[in-house]
């Protein structure tokens, strides 16, 4: 008797559509989560929420002004998982408990789906920056240092959304915290999408940048390793610091902050693109830093540890003049101008995207910090009289976060739940019949505290 | 030195450098800041309609016709994201006064009805176009 190989769902699902295939990848059992906030130390399982990948649709790209839309943000989890799958991942404690994990997060089945996806998903995620950004006219070295010093000045006289409302709410604490989350998302992997450029030969700007690299790997010492000093910051206010812990409380616009960089250094045709945007990036961190001190030592005094924004702040100023002088400008005088208009756009896109990283933290914070306001919103929003969107929640059922295009307002029918809209701030408890608004784009959880719990999500009418 | 003049394209599209005007000229999607300024007798090519082929401009002074390509190079450098844009004027562009303005623009309207005409003319009718290309419907 023959018997005739099976095929696998990932074998039927790589030649289907952009959407099948995700759906697929994202019903692997690493991504399905599990009851908790926060995720274990496994940076081989973050919740992908699979049924709302199945139901984003891939045949529409955000354009640049829906970059907080829901398929946005799946879009951006899922990219981010693609990339991370590019890196070398291993659990502090060691693999023991998690081998099975690694081989399925690092094996054939999804590395299948990876490959065969990557640059159409990059595509569906990142072709918006075309329509946003034109370069046009005559590049010299001279315009690029003109426009580069024009936006990281603009940059550094202008106040940060995201600090400004951290500074501004009523939980302060739990403000800072959400914004040191969106941190983590590259604070706790630096510099892996800079490695990728680090190979090959380019002469003096390679070096310039790897100079950068090292400080980044605090020299091969392990203590003074960025992400290593990141991790004493985030234990400092006692949060988790294994990768990624906090996976369900990064927002879209920091998803794609971090993505695009990954995106830029995976492709070399891509590489002046991404010296304009590492240019422009270091050049803003100084100044951010800076910030960032002045507001957390206001909030927390001296029990939190900053050491990681004064090194960047100190730091940054060096990888600035270095990114500028010996890989920006050197790069357009060696190559000539037709790299100028590659290195302009990068800079234009790094600006674009870390105003929705700014953007997105700013609303998250302000919404999360004041939702007894939109629980009065809900009551006098207008909703559709089409049936809500029903959804049964159980004790125990898997926590994830997601969005949605247009405002909601979420209703508990039956039973009681927590409405779970930062890392660490205290949720807010829902009982029968309560009603909370949730803006456009708002990232939120909710979990059912009784045994069984009913949500109703009633879409609110424009202009409602 | 390079002077940077930012433009608010939801309420401008023309920037004057002295004398000289520029305007923003809708191509393939790109939005450019380009010379208005017809190379036959500096007619307003900011007031001239796409030919049928939408590859040129009809200049509404001579009818003369310039090739986008051509008007595209002569675009000042330019940074747009979003309505935002940072113009960069070169160094030869001098000290001259820079302001911002809003004008009517027709060279970004649809192009016009193709001349009844059209694919009509006797090889002999057409007449060279600033591109040193074959042009009708003059």
């Amino acid at each position: 008797m023959t018997v005739q190989p099976q095929a696998s769902p990932v074998d039927n699902e790589v030649g289907g559509t952009l959407g099948k295939r995700l759906t697929t990848f994202a019903r692997s059992p690493l991504f399905h989560g599990d009851a908790q906030v926060l995720h274990d130390s496994n940076p081989y399982r973050r919740m992908l929420v699979p049924d709302s990948v199945a139901e984003s649709d891939f045949t529409l790209p955000p354009r640049a002004d829906q970059w907080s839309t829901h398929r946005s943000l799946v879009a951006h989890r899922l990219l981010g998982t693609f990339y991370e799958a590019d890196t070398v991942l291993l659990p502090e404690q060691g693999l023991a408990d998690l081998h099975d994990d690694f081989d399925l997060f690092y094996g054939p089945g999804l590395r299948r789906i990876r490959e065969t996806s990557v640059s159409e998903l990059e595509r569906f995620a990142f072709d918006c920056l075309d329509d946003a950004v034109d370069v046009s006219g005559a590049g010299t070295t001279e315009i690029l240092d003109a426009y580069f010093q024009h936006v990281v000045t603009a940059a550094a006289n202008g106040p940060s959304p995201a600090l400004t409302a951290i500074a501004e709410a009523r939980d302060r604490e739990a403000a800072a915290d959400l914004y040191l989350v969106q941190l983590a998302l590259d604070g706790l992997t630096e510099a892996s999408a800079m490695s990728r450029n680090l190979a090959g030969a380019y002469g003096p700007e390679q070096s310039a940048l790897f100079k950068i690299f090292i400080d980044e790997f605090g020299y091969g010492v392990y203590d003074a390793k960025h992400t290593t000093i990141f991790a004493k910051m985030l234990r400092s206010r006692r949060m988790a610091t294994h990768v990624h812990a906090y996976w369900n409380f990064y927002l879209g616009g920091p998803l794609a902050t971090n993505n695009y960089y990954y995106y830029l250094s995976r492709d070399h045709a891509k590489f002046f693109r991404y010296a304009g945007a590492v240019t422009y990036a270091e050049a803003v961190f100084a100044p951010a830093f800076v910030q960032m001190v002045k507001v957390f030592r206001n909030i927390f005094g001296d029990s939190v540890d900053l050491h990681y924004c004064d090194e960047h702040a100190h730091i940054d100023e060096h990888h600035g003049r270095i990114t500028r002088e010996q890989v920006l400008l050197a790069l357009a005088d060696r190559h000539g101008s037709r790299v100028v208009p590659e290195l302009l756009r990068g800079i234009a896109e790094a600006r674009l995207i870390g105003g929705w990283f700014e953007d997105d933290t700013a609303a998250q914070i302000r919404w999360a910090d004041d939702l007894a306001r939109h629980r009065e919103l809900a009551g006098a929003a207008s909703i559709a009289v089409a049936p809500p969107l029903r959804t049964v929640l159980r004790e125990g059922h898997p926590f994830g976060t997601r969005n949605h295009d247009g405002a909601m307002v979420l209703e508990i029918e039956r039973g009681e739940a927590d409405l779970v809209t930062t890392p660490t701030g205290p949720p807010e408890r829902l009982e029968r019949g309560d009603r909370v608004l949730i803006p456009a784009g708002r990232l939120y959880g909710v979990r059912s505290v009784a045994p069984e719990s009913v949500c109703l999500l009633h879409p609110v009418l424009t202009g409602g | 030195m390079t002077r940077v003049v930012v433009m608010d394209l939801s309420r401008y599209n023309t920037v004057m450098v002295g004398h000289d005007r520029y305007f923003v000229l809708d191509t393939d999607g790109r939005r450019l800041l380009v010379r208005d300024h017809c190379p036959h007798r500096g007619g307003p090519l900011s007031l001239a309609r796409r030919t049928p082929d939408g590859r040129r401009l009809s200049c509404p002074w001579h009818g003369t016709k310039v090739g986008v390509a051509a008007v595209r190079r002569t675009s000042l450098p330019m940074v747009r994201s979003g309505d935002e844009a940072v113009v960069l004027l070169p160094s030869d562009t001098g000290p001259a006064p820079v302001s911002v303005i809003h004008k009517e623009i027709l060279a970004n309207l649809p192009p016009e009805e193709p001349c009844a005409a059209d694919g009509l003319v006797p090889p002999a009718a057409l007449e060279r176009d600033m591109n040193g290309e074959a042009v009708a419907c003059l």
